[in-house]
Formats: C-alpha cells, sequence, structure tokens
C-alpha cells in the first residue's frame, strides 16, 4: 500500500506538480504537450529504477544477512558493494570501457570480493566474526583503491565515476532498465525458493546436514543469487547507502519470524528508496541523491547494533 | 512400530583435517533399540556419532544403511530415516516454540509446497510426546534449560525418523531433566520402536537407560553389548582410569559403577561387590 502511494507519489511531485488524470493518461500512452516528456523520460524511470533497485537490495542483503545470522554481514557493510564500486570506477577512468563491460566488472568483483573474504577468514572453523572483520578490511582498502583512482582519473571520466560511488536516482534513463528488470524478475524465484533451505541454514551447520540440506550448494547459489541482484542493481543506481543493511531487520520486525524474510525484505528496500528519494528531492532547499538519506537513517541503526551486539559480546 | 533397519560401520577412519580421532571402527547398531556411546573425554565419541550421522566424511572406511553407503543417498531422503540432534544447536533470533519444532519437517517438504495436514499433525505429536504443547508460542530465549533442550529433541521427532542421534542430550541440565529427558527417550522407543543412539556422560545413567552400549577408548571400540556384560570395573579402568566397584543399582537393577578414590575409602575396596 505504501509502496503504491509512493510510486504515484514520484510520478506526480517534481518541479512541476501534475494533476493525477493527466499521468494516468500518459501512462496509458497518450501525449500531453509537457507533461508527457517530464513522466515518461524523467520520473517514470526514477520511479521504476528506485522500485528495482530498492527490491534488489532489499531481497539481497536480507539473504546475506540470514544466511550469515548476523545484520552486520550485508554486502554494505563487509566491503562487496564496495568492491563493484571499485571495479567499476577502474573501468571508466583507467580501461574507459562501455557501460556493459562496466557492469559486467562490477558483478564479477562483487563476486572475486566475496571469494576473497572467505578465503582470507576461512580457518578451522566458520567464524562469522571473522568474516565481518575481514569484510571490513577489504572495504576499507577498496575504498583507498577508489580514492586513488579518482586522483589519478581524467577530469571529464570523474562525473561517471562519481555515480558509482553514491545512490542517486538522478539520470535514470530507461534503456537501462530491462536488464535489471529481467534479473529481478529472475533471481527472485530462486532466493524465494531457497527460502525454507535459508531457514534451515539459519540452524546451524550441523542442524542443516542433518535436516537434508546440501549445506555447501545452497550457500554458493544463494550467494551467487545475491551478489549478482545486487550488483545489477548497483549498475543502474549506484549503491544506495544501507539499504541491503536496513531491509532485512526492519522487515523482520513487520512480519515476525518465522515466515519467509525475502519478498517483505524486498518490499521494505523498495519502500525505504522510494521514500528516501522523496525527502531527498522536496525536503530540503537542495536536492540531495537518495543514497545522502538512506544514509542518514542507516549510520545511527549500524552504531545502535555494533553497541548492541558489543554488549552481547557477540563481536569477539 | 518404526522398521526394523541395518545400520552398519565398517572399519571406518575419521578424524578433523589431518587429525585422525577414530581408529578403524567396525560395528551394527541394534535396530529400534536404545544404543549408548561411552568413553572418556576425547576419546572420540562425539566424533564417531557424528560421523555415522554423516556430519563428518570418514577418513576410510564405509557407513551403511541397509546396505546402500550413506553417502550414495540423497540428503533429503536420507533425512527422512536418519536425524541428529547437536551437541550445541543455534538458536535463530527471535524464533518460537512451534515455529522451530516445525523446521524439523523440511525433509518431508517440497520445494515449493506448503503445509500438508500431515506437517501440523507431525509437529503437534512431537510438541505432545515432549510435553511443551503449552508452549508452543513461547520465544526460545525465554525458556530454561530442560525445556530449551524438549524443545530441540521435539524438533528432531517432528521430522520423524526411525533412528536419532543424540549429541550429549542431557549435558548441562541438573540431574532431574537428566532423568525426565532419558525417560522421554524411552518412552519414544517403547511406544513408536525409534532406534536412539547417544552420546552420555554418566555412567550410571547410561547403564541403565542403555539396551546396548559402545565403549571407546582412544579412539577405538573396545566393548559392546548389554550394559550387565560391558560395565566391569574392568573396563572401567581401562577406559577412564578409574579404580571402582560394580554394584547391582537398587532400582533397575543395571549395573552401577561406585569410584574408588584416594579418600574416604571407609570399608576397603571390595565391600560390597
Amino acid at each position: 500500500m505504501l509502496l503504491f502511494a509512493l510510486c504515484w507519489g514520484m510520478l506526480l511531485l517534481g518541479s512541476t506538480v501534475y494533476p493525477i488524470n493527466d499521468v494516468l493518461q500518459v501512462l496509458l500512452g497518450e501525449q500531453i504537450k509537457g507533461v508527457s516528456f517530464a513522466v515518461s523520460n524523467i520520473r517514470l524511470p526514477r520511479m521504476l529504477a528506485g522500485l528495482l533497485a530498492g527490491f534488489a537490495f532489499g531481497i539481497g542483503g536480507n539473504t546475506f544477512q540470514t544466511m550469515l545470522r548476523n545484520p552486520l554481514a550485508n554486502p554494505n557493510v563487509i566491503g562487496i558493494t564496495t568492491g563493484s564500486s571499485a571495479a567499476a570506477v577502474f573501468c571508466i577512468v583507467i580501461l574507459h570501457t562501455s557501460d556493459a563491460i562496466v557492469s559486467m566488472a562490477s558483478i564479477v568483483a562483487g563476486l572475486a570480493t566475496v571469494l576473497f573474504i572467505y578465503l582470507f577468514s576461512s580457518g578451522k572453523t566458520f567464524s562469522i566474526g571473522r568474516i565481518i572483520l575481514v569484510g571490513i578490511g577489504i572495504q576499507a582498502m577498496l575504498n583507498s583503491l577508489i580514492s586513488y583512482l579518482l586522483l589519478v582519473g581524467a577530469q571529464q571520466d570523474i562525473p561517471a565515476a562519481l555515480r558509482w560511488l553514491s545512490g542517486s536516482l538522478n539520470g535514470s534513463q530507461m534503456d537501462e532498465l530491462p536488464l535489471l528488470t529481467v534479473s529481478v524478475l529472475c533471481l527472485t524465484p530462486i532466493i524465494i525458493a531457497l527460502g525454507k533451505h535459508l531457514n534451515i541454514l539459519e540452524l546451524g551447520e550441523q542442524s542443516a546436514t542433518s535436516l537434508g540440506v546440501r549445506t555447501n550448494i545452497t550457500r554458493i547459489v544463494l550467494i551467487l543469487s545475491s551478489v549478482c541482484i545486487i550488483a545489477l542493481a548497483t549498475a543502474v543506481t549506484g549503491p544506495i547507502a544501507f539499504v541491503a543493511f536496513l531491509a532485512g531487520p526492519i522487515a523482520k520486525r513487520l512480519v515476525g519470524v518465522g515466515f519467509s524474510n525475502a519478498i517483505p525484505a524486498g518490499l521494505v528496500g523498495a519502500n525505504l528508496v522510494l521514500a528516501s528519494d522523496l525527502i531527498g528531492q522536496f525536503a530540503f532547499e537542495v536536492r540531495y541523491p537518495v543514497g545522502i538519506i538512506t544514509g542518514i537513517i542507516g549510520a545511527p541503526y549500524l552504531i545502535y547494533l555494533l553497541i548492541r551486539m558489543n554488549r552481547k559480546g557477540e563481536l569477539s | 512400530m518404526k522398521p526394523k533397519h541395518i545400520f552398519q560401520a565398517e572399519k571406518v577412519v575419521a578424524g578433523y583435517d589431518d587429525k585422525t580421532v577414530i581408529q578403524e571402527i567396525s560395528l551394527e547398531i541394534p535396530s529400534n533399540k536404545i544404543n549408548v556411546i561411552i568413553g572418556a573425554n576425547a576419546c572420540g565419541k562425539s566424533t564417531l556419532l557424528k560421523t555415522l550421522a554423516r556430519l563428518i566424511k570418514p577418513i576410510s572406511g564405509k557407513i551403511t544403511l541397509d546396505g546402500k553407503a550413506i553417502s550414495k543417498v540423497p540428503p533429503k531422503q536420507l533425512a527422512r530415516i536418519v536425524g541428529l540432534l547437536p551437541q550445541s544447536p543455534i538458536v535463530p533470533e527471535g524464533i518460537s516454540v512451534a515455529d522451530l519444532v516445525g523446521r524439523g519437517r523440511f525433509p518431508h517438504q517440497a520445494l515449493f509446497g506448503g503445509w500438508t495436514k500431515k506437517d501440523y499433525e507431525a509437529v503437534a505429536e512431537a510438541m505432545e510426546i515432549m510435553n511443551i504443547t503449552e508452549l508452543a508460542n513461547q520465544h526460545i530465549d525465554e525458556l530454561s534449560g530442560g525445556q530449551r533442550q524438549r524443545v530441540w529433541i521435539a524438533m528432531a521427532l517432528a521430522q520423524q525418523t526411525d533412528i536419532l542421534f543424540l549429541d550429549e542430550p542431557t549435558t548441562f541440565l541438573d540431574i532431574t531433566y537428566q532423568v525426565e529427558i532419558l525417560d522421554l527417550l524411552t518412552d519414544l522407543n517403547r511406544r513408536h520402536g525409534t532406534t536412539i543412539v547417544m552420546v552420555l556422560h554418566d555412567i550410571n545413567l547410561s547403564a541403565r537407560y542403555a539396551d546396548h552400549i559402545f565403549a571407546l577408548n582412544k579412539g577405538k571400540l573396545v566393548a559392546d553389548g548389554t550394559p550387565s556384560r560391558v560395565i566391569t570395573s574392568n573396563l572401567i579402568k581401562d577406559i577412564f582410569g578409574l579404580d571402582c566397584t560394580v554394584i547391582k543399582d537398587p532400582i533397575s537393577g543395571s549395573p552401577f559403577v561406585v569410584p574408588i578414590g584416594r579418600h574416604h575409602v571407609t570399608y576397603g575396596t571390595g565391600a560390597l561387590s
């Protein structure tokens, strides 16, 4: 419901507010002078990009958090999105490749980051704390790499690169959306189908094995699907801060434990992005990109979580 | 009654990384009985149980169920016959009792299928057997250690396996709850014929509740059979390095180990045997 209202909000509001009727007619294919351009070239792509990317961030982040049984273990915090961004910036600034290759590179880099984290943190036992700490370290390294690339990069490449660093729905184009739509439509069913497996994985390696889950292959499929869906969304909107991190826990509060959290997390993610974008566009004198607003919401929550986990002694 | 199964291990060697813990153990688990694995700390009891329950891949040797290697049976199909309660299972945050018990139904459910009537019945029955029906909507975090353990066993029961492995189900529980859990497991075995294989620390409770005992020493199977045949002062000396005298349990008639230490040996060392 809220999502529906927010979608309409995105279409109706702008520097000029159009009446509902006009917007509806444009959506149905009619041409109305002035309205048509604003709605179908600017607001509709913006709304759809926010909707799809928010959903993708939400569902992907939730999968990571559930699988690793820790809200900190999500692509934003452990450097997977930063890996994607670093690769994209490298392609843009140094290699000057086409957009498609930039997207591909970002997906590959996201997966490579996961592999890296996994290799560095795997010891005799499977430790979630270690994964998170290694991930935060890798994140810091990748961030310094990005800073370096921006310093050496040519002036005219910087704006394109910056798009990969802070999430924004500005300049979303209709032609960027089909790939993201297809991947959301393909990967979501996989993640949902494995929802029951995910619930069982949550009980730990031993219980999961004795309940008949092939733990390794299930984990790999889930990681691949989540990283792909997040990297593709990042390719369209840039890494919108903290959405993947916030959506899962909020959805869990809303629907309660025990139900599959995947779809609710996706919907919460979409709501967060659209609401934040509306706030960013209209609440202040200056227009802020959506990533700034989600960052303002997300950062205090991250600190709150760290404090709470530290009290419980879960970080050691 | 649960059907009879032939569960065998043949020259199984197992361990972690490059450390061998279990050396060439061959055994057959008596079907529809209560089996207990005993032995000193770090003798490989838990490793043996985990290897039999397919959590650890044996380095060499074969484990078969009704003549078929368990590594060849599809995991979900195997999970409908063989279940395991690990020593310290992980509780997902904020989960309710009914939800946790329900997860035991996983091997019976299809990929996209919802819950069937059979699933609900199995969960209700498991909670009833374990006496936790009235706790159904409570959160696991609110329960006592004994209640929690009953919930975990109920989850394993909801799985409705013919064979149930339990890794130290009574550890960390007060004596009252230890007896309660062992009684409940005995009910399960007597009423449904579920084959139970568990690791226990307490020798005297093992001797009382087991139909069959496997005694392990330094990774080797040194004796197996009925408690009265296996539990002797010589065996206890061998595997625990403890002097003792074995008397008859005044309540059950099973062997009862009375340790002999350096102090308080008031009546001499052979007084009651």
